[in-house]
């Protein structure tokens, strides 16, 4: 096709005149005011700060190194709660305002406005460099240009789906629930993490999750289990019941599921053969014999992690267990269901197989005395836990058929059969009371064919204790939870069998400062039928093994023992590590025992210098 | 175990008259109280003699706040400012059943007698309150039933926090 | 001239000397200069001069994240910036398998069409220009503008519209946008007879253009010329039509040719191009209405982004000929090697080079301007 313009017609000689109809014609040129610019206009940036939370995954994306973190003094920083107090500076005589930072930003605090003109002679704006805040470079106000929208978010806001087996046919016996993330699904899921670092800030014992989901993503699980034993000698265990702090802080759960950073930790650990974790492990073990013994009470996480980094360092670590296992409550607390005991003793084993010396079945304060320790060790952890469940002492608790959830535990743990009557009621809210009444319900489904469970939990299910999931899987498992009950009386029928629990309707629990000022409702009392009650209101420490002479000789603080920032108590030989000073759970343990075994390591080299 | 003689003394306030009178038995309940803890202290672990001590100090702080005021010329006016916003109760459950203080008590028998014993000032007071006749005795018996109560809120947030201790 | 690449020579006694055009030439943006050796008016020989403005896009690209350079590419054109963009999505996007939404083929058309017209609009003015007439620069430049303002309503920025990444566009079209397009596009074909009478039938320019800088269609292909200036030679490439991507082939459009390969043949030819670009955005707003979905397939997160082992050579027609992005991918998070087959480079060195040796000193701003080249395609 070629053009048809006629080039040779130069046309009638009135055709200049054409060029009058100009004079009616607006001109082209811009106004000399303002323009406003177009809604999606990619100008200065504002920050939203009370948004922001500091997580720098717009400098991450920045792809001109435009952006810098700015450490501001004042502003909230809480690595639990995943919020730091930088906020993000932009040099301006680098960005090329793409808008990469807005459509990745997780919390979309950052956002693009209209305002595109800087001129500017005072001379605290004589600079590329800015702060973007709330108000515009100018303070100004202009509106918002380009900012997030469901269409240029870049991050994916899902969590790859963990298959779990159906309620019908977990609760007829102990199988694992959760199946376990396959290679594809692990590496799509990793793939999510924009490696901001909360986790590892909110942590306990800091783990270089970051590091860990990186290798996931890159397939090479050796370097992820490499990232995970800098910190973790329970790593199977926490990748499958850790409380995880880091997934509450994870900055794409600020609008999307957090990255299942303890999933993936399951999977590092699930996807390595034993004896190359073992070979891990091992690294890094001194091949020196410091010549000093350390005695460990205890062999739940804290005792254990504190054992491993001594046995490590080179010295001579015994492990007093009062029961067959080790694991503490990991083992005798935390069902099957959840953490499969085959599991757990793959930590152990490669624990163990440091050279550490287990004694089970040794009580201490019985078999062997607190005196003794102290007079044949060098250092002594007390690592004790949370061994005793707390009663409500409410009239009738006393009755045969009244237990408490952590003996029962760990009776069903220890293979012990237990005949459960075809009624239960489980007082308390928290994830204990959600252990007891589902390992009952599943006996109850042997031995009757039916469930017949209920919970009643003095919170109310805005404030409750329990995670969400044990809640969800609950009810799955057609256990019934009644919020708000305040356990009144146990009632105990008139041949002396337990005929129940009354309760009363909970109207508040907390008052506004958010302590605990329960509010009743008598009238509407409740008798909730059962055979037995099952009592999961709390737990503490059995410090009875102390003895009264060491009792009195310890410093204690609010009703426990007494520790500085290293887990040391007031006695030089004597540490304490886990939930007996710092708990209630695994993580926390772990990071306890590593602390505990750090300052008992300075001790012991100190002593040798001296 | 002592109940430091409520139900003899309610008929000792009920008879009173004077606004220095009804103080004065009030302080010598608290120095009883205090005394009564001091006394515990040592007998119970040292685990848990934090608790009992705390509980000691509480009540020395009540006899002081008390004591205080009886040496008060503008007493009246006082206390009508002091209760001009009442503490709400409700009563907490499992902690009403004033169990018997052996001889070794634990942290939540102590915390539960210690709960027993404000609530059933808490009552007394509250009960005088509405018998009495004279508008600035009634004032007297509210503010002493609203400090009776805040304490025992106190110890129920205590209780709380050690019996129940969250989530486990 | 650079002083790192002046050298004192001392020259023979002689008739011949040279002369810089560029690097601040007013016909041509950039630091990209031509040394001309001329006799008297007549250019003895030629050297295209690559500058230093724009330099080292590709190696750059191997340093970031395969998202970080949609902000990098639209600089390689800065005329005509969608191709780029398009151009390396269609790469990765090739690599990876990503199912581009057939709204975004649609929308990432229209944009391609509205950046071509913005392209042929600004190089009139430029190419009269370089006769001695201004009007037409005012003119295209104006003009140019409004469409400029569609790509800031749509995309937030005027000239860097870094809207189209791998697997889709960023956003779909804002309310109304449709309708405002189409507008324009009316304005823009009633202005074409102005454009006609000014230029295209302006005896002056006619007489000025027709039969400088011939090429006859084998040299053009012995010399890698695509595009326009290929098409001026009577040759009806076009990858659009001959190696279809996106949704092209379901589009009803033609490709102009010119015999005659001079510089009138030339812009001509795109003067020609304007219609069938507004032919097609016409299309385009009609369809699109009726193509629902997203405008984007997910795609990983960016900062984890490991684009799979492959390579893709893609390639699209842009304003200035044949654009293809040779993208290589050892599976990493970064792309391995990207290299730009650029049109200017081509048409700005090796065509321009020879097809001024021969001819007059003050056709030499016209041939270079003739070819459409963008000064920092050619330095990169």
């Amino acid at each position: 096709m070629s053009s048809d313009i006629d080039y040779k017609d130069a046309g009638s000689i009135l055709a200049p005149l054409k060029n009058l109809r100009f004079f009616a014609r607006e001109p082209v040129t811009e106004p000399l005011g303002p323009r406003p610019a177009a809604e999606n206009y990619r100008g200065f940036h504002v920050n939203d700060w009370e948004l922001c939370i500091g997580c720098s995954t717009c400098q991450k994306v920045c792809d001109n190194a435009a952006i810098s973190m700015i450490h501001i003094p004042g502003l909230p920083n809480d690595p639990v709660k995943g919020v730091r107090d930088h906020r993000p500076a932009i040099d301006y005589g680098r960005c090329c305002w793409c808008g990469l930072c807005v459509d990745i930003c997780p919390t979309g605090s950052i956002s693009l406005t209209r305002e595109y003109v800087h001129t500017c002679t005072e001379p605290e704006l004589d600079s590329y460099f800015v702060l973007p805040d709330p108000n515009g470079m100018h303070k100004t106000h202009f509106p918002k240009g380009w900012s997030k929208t469901e269409q240029n978010d870049l991050l994916d806001h899902d969590r790859q789906p963990m298959a779990e087996m159906a309620p019908e046919a977990r609760i007829g016996d102990f199988a694992e629930i959760v199946a376990g993330y396959t290679d594809q699904q692990a590496l799509l899921e990793a793939s999510r993490c924009v490696q901001c670092g909360m986790c590892h800030d909110a942590c306990p014992t800091q783990m270089h999750a970051p590091d860990y989901i990186r290798a996931i993503w890159q397939g090479n699980v050796e370097l992820a289990v490499e990232e995970i034993y800098r910190t973790n000698p329970f790593a199977h265990v926490c990748g499958r019941v850790c409380t995880h702090k880091c997934e509450d802080a994870c900055s794409i759960g600020r609008r999307g599921t957090p990255v299942a950073i303890r999933w993936l930790k399951r999977y590092a650990m699930d996807a390595l053969a034993p004896a190359k974790v073992k070979k891990i492990a091992a690294k890094g073990k001194s091949r020196k014999k410091s010549g000093r013994k350390i005695a460990i009470v205890g062999a739940g996480p804290a005792g254990m992690t504190a054992a491993f980094d001594l046995i490590k360092q080179g010295h001579a670590v015994t492990v007093f267990e009062a029961l067959d296992q080790a694991g503490g409550m990991t083992r005798y607390g935390i069902p099957y269901y959840r953490l499969p005991s085959e599991s757990l003793q793959r930590d152990i084993d490669i624990i163990v197989s440091l050279g550490v010396e287990m004694r089970y079945r040794t009580r201490v304060g019985v078999d062997v005395s607190m005196a003794e320790l102290e007079q044949e060790y060098d250092a002594v952890v007390l690592a004790l836990g949370l061994q005793l469940g707390r009663s409500t002492r409410i009239p009738g608790s006393d009755h045969v058929q009244v237990r408490a959830a952590v003996d029962l535990l760990r009776r069903i743990a220890a293979g012990e059969s237990l005949a459960v009557p075809d009624k239960v009621v489980v007082i308390g809210g928290g994830n204990v009371a959600m252990d007891i009444a589902r390992t009952l319900a599943r006996l109850q489904k042997q031995q009757h064919g039916v469930v017949g469970m209920t919970v009643c939990a003095l919170e109310d299910f805005a404030h409750f204790l329990a995670d969400p999931e044990e809640v969800r899987e609950s009810g799955e498992e057609g256990i019934e939870i009644i919020d708000a009950r305040g356990p009144r009386h146990c009632v105990v029928n008139d041949d002396g069998t337990l005929g129940g629990l009354c309760t009363w309707k909970v109207l508040s629990i907390f008052d506004e400062q958010h302590r605990f000022a329960p509010k009743f409702d008598e009238s509407d009392e409740r008798i909730h039928e059962a055979g037995m009650v099952v009592e999961s209101i709390g737990q503490m420490t059995d410090t009875g093994l102390l003895g009264d002479e060491l009792t009195e000789a310890l410093e204690w603080n609010r009703g426990r023992m007494k520790v500085d920032a290293f887990g040391r108590t007031s006695l030089p030989w004597l540490w304490a590590a886990g939930d007996c000073v710092n708990g209630p759970d695994v993580v926390h343990a772990v990071a306890d025992g590593h602390r505990v075994a750090t300052s008992i390591n300075e001790y012991l080299t100190q002593e040798v210098a001296a | 175990m002592s109940r430091e003689g409520h139900s003899s003394s309610y008929q000792r306030l009920a008879g009173t008259r004077s606004l220095q009178e009804i103080l004065e038995i009030a302080t010598e309940f608290e120095r009883t109280a205090r005394d009564f803890y001091t006394a515990l202290a040592p007998r119970v672990s040292k685990r848990i003699r934090w608790l009992v001590e705390e509980l000691a100090d509480e009540e020395q702080a009540h006899f002081d706040l008390f004591d205080g005021l009886i040496k008060r010329m503008d007493l009246a006016e006082h206390i009508a400012d002091r209760i001009a916003t009442p503490a709400s109760d409700h009563r907490f459950s499992d902690a009403i059943h004033l169990p018997d203080l052996g001889e070794n008590p634990d942290d939540q028998a102590v915390l539960q007698y210690a709960m027993g014993r404000e609530h059933a000032a808490m009552d007394q007071y509250g009960a005088l309150a509405e018998s009495v006749e004279p508008e600035e005795l009634r004032a007297l018996f509210r503010f002493l039933a609203n400090e009776e109560t805040e304490h025992k809120r106190e110890l129920e947030a205590r209780y709380y926090e050690i019996v129940h201790s969250g989530g486990v | 001239m650079r002083p790192e690449n002046y050298q004192a020579q001392s020259h023979p006694p002689s008739h011949e000397y040279e002369l810089n055009f560029g690097p601040n030439h007013p016909g041509i943006e950039g630091n990209y200069a031509l040394q001309v050796r001329l006799h008297g008016d007549t250019v003895v020989s030629a050297h295209a001069d690559g500058g230093y403005l724009h330099r080292g896009f590709e190696k750059l690209m191997e340093g970031r994240l395969w998202i970080q350079n949609i902000a990098l590419v639209p600089r390689i054109c800065v005329p005509d910036p969608v191709p780029m963009e398009v151009c390396y999505s269609l790469a990765i996007e090739d690599i990876s398998g990503l199912q581009v939404p057939e709204r975004a083929k649609w929308l990432r058309v229209l944009q391609l069409e509205l950046s071509r017209i913005a392209a042929h609009l600004f190089y009139f003015g430029g190419h009269a220009a370089t006769t001695g007439m201004y009007s037409p620069s005012f003119w295209g430049v104006a003009d140019r503008d409004l469409i400029l303002d569609r790509f800031e309503e749509l995309s937030g920025g005027r000239v860097y519209h870094i809207f189209n990444i791998p697997g889709g566009v960023r956003r779909d079209i804002p309310e109304g946008f449709l309708g405002r397009v189409s507008a324009l596009l009316d304005y823009l074909e009633a202005r074409l007879p102005e454009y006609d009478d000014l230029l295209f039938r302006n005896q002056v320019f006619v007489r000025r253009s027709k039969g400088v800088g011939v090429i006859d269609q084998q040299q053009a292909l012995a010399w890698g010329v695509t595009g326009p200036n290929l098409r001026a030679t009577g040759l009806g490439f076009d990858v659009r039509r001959d190696d279809p991507y996106l949704i092209y082939n379901q589009l009803d459009f033609e490709i102009p040719t010119e015999d005659s390969g001079c510089c009138w043949a030339r812009t001509l030819v795109r003067r020609s191009e304007l219609q069938q670009s507004i032919r097609i955005c016409r299309q385009v707003i009609a369809a699109l209405p009726d193509i629902g979905g997203p405008v984007r397939a997910p795609i990983p997160n960016p900062l984890a982004w490991n684009v799979p082992v492959g390579e893709s050579y893609t390639r699209v027609e842009s304003s200035k000929g044949e654009l293809a992005y040779y993208v290589l991918s050892t599976g990493g998070e970064k792309p391995y090697r990207v290299h730009v087959r650029g049109p200017s480079a081509m048409h700005a060195v090796q065509v321009l080079e020879k097809m001024v040796t021969g001819g007059r000193l003050e056709d030499v701003a016209q041939i270079m301007f003739s070819l459409d080249a963008c000064p920092p395609e050619v330095d990169r």
